[in-house]
């Protein structure tokens, strides 16, 4: 009998284990928030010799994204004597973040995720800047209206955005001459570029005409059909003509044309990237893979262009990208929005911080800049961000996305479900996902 | 009399305290926790505003969570192919380390390396060696004319690719629990078996297996238990893909927790991992037949 007691006690402890990653995460955690908190409480009162109000600003970017903070951080601490801000990097930061919440700890300015706002705003831990933008005079015109959108909850701001980004179409420029082909602007020459780009070898795929690893990328395609991924009443909204002619573009990219093979690019990275080594001929991607591309094609000669239109010409792309926000908790929320401002509504410093960190800056008038104007690999960029719509900001839509639509689209893909089938289950999954995951009062 | 009694209970009074730190250990960081997690399981707790009494409603919810269950078939088909198959692979390999010869401690150093090794770290080689077109594998296959499949990202090879990978790096560590676990059978059993003329299967059939019976009993708990919470070989390899083929219970579990920030039906998730986990080891326990004594 005694066997069964083991069993049982070996049973308690990995309950207790997951308990402590799944619901103990305050009593785990705590000690972390604390420890960070009294380093923070700590700036407020006592620096009396100096004056300074010390800032502690979090993010979750190491190395080279560090080192690029680090740079921000200096200028903005050299340019006046009131505010000193100290970058602080958390590897975890969100989930350090929601114990620093609860716990007093929280820093006074936060790298953010923009898509997290309606996630986090309605908990009241974020601090609108509404009062900070009408009082500074602010203007929202100078940032995209998507992004504003992002970072809006109930029609509170929570925060500006540091730096915005959408996916467009790289190609390889050499390849596309070799076949005297132009960059396509439309679905149709898209899937002709694609189909005369492709080599098979028996059953072996050398190259991929085009690249279509990503099922998530479907909202971007219902843009450029004339969709759009959820309907006003926040359910899904792909089950129609839109969704379907999205898909049987897939399908004939994929079975008819045969223009890709699933699981292609897997594992391959960095220098054996598909793109770089020339097996794929284009693909849809954003300004964060120029580096790579930059680093290891030495023989890559690439190009770019806005996305390519659907059927009747609608054009699509989606905005991402990272903001600055004030959690509620923090002391000193005054300074840390001079420091939001100062980085993210200044033309000179949004335009240091681009130039700096090779990011697209979240301000308008720092992308009228020659630096992106005149770029034949930016300019692309800036041309996609003007009709590139954000996702939608309901909070249950990223599991809707990930658990719902692009497994259905994978059995799809992979030729084991039909279109119709596809979009039904799609919706239904999807709709029951949101529900879910909607925000409870 | 009277002085045995009293050696008595000094000697109780000095084992509690000498079992005091553990046990206080134990409590604040295993039973607080879990009783802690059982009560947000009834809450709609989301770790910054609400920590509300919900009844059953996170219960209720699970019912008609058509992914946990498939995350838990998922996990079941892994766990009941990857058990068996990991007991019977590092007994063997166990039994063929174990005979004295020259250079047989080099093999086992070979055989235990990729147990070492990250488990980010090795998915990263097991996706190159597994690709469909520059893949070791398929490049094998391709000699005997066989075009391999996309073994990954395709829903019937995704879950096989992970069990073999999760195989190749934990049949070391059992094979050194049943390589002690040989080394303790007495030699005098065989020795009189071999006298009464028993072939070695029998020698196999009714010496070793029974004698191995705890040993046994141990490896097939901590794989059942490893199977049911894997997680981490899975992400990497396949990132729940294809289809959801291979996403597993403490994924969703994570997720629904810090992503959405519903601790208390994540709570509520957990708790059926756990119950389906004592479920599993008890079988695991009867047909092990681990509460009989080895002779």
């Amino acid at each position: 009998m005694k066997k069964w007691m083991l069993v049982m006690l070996v049973t308690v402890l990995f309950g207790a284990m997951l308990a402590a990653c799944g619901g103990g995460g305050n009593s785990g955690n705590a000690g972390n928030g604390g420890g960070s908190g009294s380093g923070n409480g700590g700036d407020g009162g006592d620096s009396g010799n100096t004056k300074k109000v010390k800032l502690t600003f979090w993010g979750d970017w190491g190395g080279e994204g560090q080192k690029q903070f680090e740079t921000m951080v200096d200028a903005f601490n050299k340019s006046q004597d009131k505010i000193e801000v100290k970058y602080v990097l958390q590897q975890d930061m969100v989930t350090k973040f929601l114990t620093a919440a609860t716990s007093g700890g929280a820093p006074d300015i936060l790298f953010w995720d923009r898509w997290r706002t309606s996630l986090y705003a309605p908990k009241n831990v974020l601090r609108p800047i509404d009062d900070y933008m009408e009082r500074d005079g602010v203007n929202k015109a100078d940032f995209f209206e998507e992004s504003l959108k992002e970072l809006t909850n109930n029609d509170k701001l929570y925060g500006l955005p540091l730096t915005v980004d959408a996916r467009a179409l790289f190609y390889n420029k050499k390849m596309f001459a070799d076949a005297g082909l132009e960059a396509p602007t439309t679905w149709e020459e898209l899937e002709q570029a694609a189909k005369t780009l492709t080599k098979w070898n028996g059953s072996k795929l050398e190259t991929s005409g085009f690249s279509m690893a990503d099922a998530g990328l479907f909202n971007m395609y219902l843009q450029q059909a004339g969709g759009q991924m959820l309907g006003e009443d926040g359910k899904t909204n792909f089950n129609n003509a839109q969704g379907k002619q999205v898909l049987e573009f897939w399908q004939r990219l994929l079975n008819e044309d045969k223009v890709y093979k699933v699981g292609f690019e897997q594992g391959l990275g960095e220098g054996t990237d598909a793109f770089v080594t020339g097996k794929v001929a284009m693909l849809y991607t954003g300004p964060w893979m120029m580096s790579t591309y930059n680093k290891y094609g030495k023989d890559l000669d690439y190009g770019i262009v806005p996305p390519p239109a659907g059927p009747n010409g609608d054009k699509g792309s989606v905005m991402g990208g990272f903001g600055l926000v004030i959690p509620q908790g923090s002391k000193h929320p005054d300074e840390a929005w001079e420091f939001i401002k100062w980085w993210t509504a200044n033309k000179d410093n949004a335009l240091l911080w681009a130039k700096t960190s090779l990011n697209l800056p979240g301000f308008k008038p720092a992308l009228g800049d020659p630096f992106f104007t005149e770029d034949p690999l930016w300019k692309p960029f800036t041309e996609t961000l003007e009709f590139a719509k954000t996702r939608p900001t309901h909070p249950g839509y990223s599991v809707m996305e990930e658990n719902a639509l692009i497994p259905n689209l994978q059995l799809l893909l992979q030729n084991k479900q039909s279109i119709d089938d596809t979009l039904k289950k799609a919706q239904e999954q999807g709709d029951k996902l949101l529900e879910e995951n909607a925000v409870v009062k | 009399m009277a002085s045995v009694n009293k050696l008595e209970r000094h000697q109780a009074r000095m084992a509690y305290l000498f079992i005091t730190p553990t046990m206080l250990l134990f409590a604040v960081f295993m039973v607080i926790p879990v009783v802690m997690a059982l009560y947000l399981s009834f809450t709609n707790y989301d770790v910054l505003s609400s920590n509300d009494w919900v009844g059953l409603d996170n219960y209720r919810r699970l019912i008609g969570d058509t992914l946990l269950w498939q995350t838990f078939i998922n996990v079941f088909y892994y766990a009941i192919v990857f058990v068996p198959l990991n007991l019977l692979i590092s007994l063997l390999f166990a039994m063929l380390l174990n005979k004295k010869i020259r250079g047989v401690k080099l093999f086992r150093t070979f055989y235990y390396l990729p147990t070492l090794t990250s488990a980010v770290a090795a998915a990263t080689v097991w996706i190159w060696m597994l690709h469909p077109e520059y893949g070791l594998i398929n490049g094998l296959l391709a000699y005997f004319g066989i075009t391999g499949p996309a073994w990954v990202s395709q829903t019937e090879t995704a879950m096989l690719s992970i069990i073999v990978m999760t195989l190749w790096q934990s049949v070391g560590s059992n094979m050194i629990i049943y390589l002690a676990g040989l080394q303790g059978v007495p030699d005098y059993l065989y020795e009189t078996a071999r006298l009464d003329g028993a072939s070695r299967f029998a020698c196999f059939r009714y010496i070793t297996w029974p004698q191995l019976r705890p040993t046994t009993f141990l490896v097939s708990v901590m794989s059942i238990i490893g199977a049911l919470q894997l997680f981490d070989q899975a992400f990497v390899l396949t990132q729940g893909g294809p289809a959801n083929v291979t996403k597993t219970p403490v994924y969703l579990i994570y997720q629904q927790g810090f992503n959405q920030l519903q601790m208390g039906y994540a709570s509520a998730q957990a708790f059926v991992l756990a119950m389906a986990i004592l479920v599993f080891s008890l079988v695991s326990m009867k047909i092990t037949k681990a509460e009989e004594p080895i002779v």
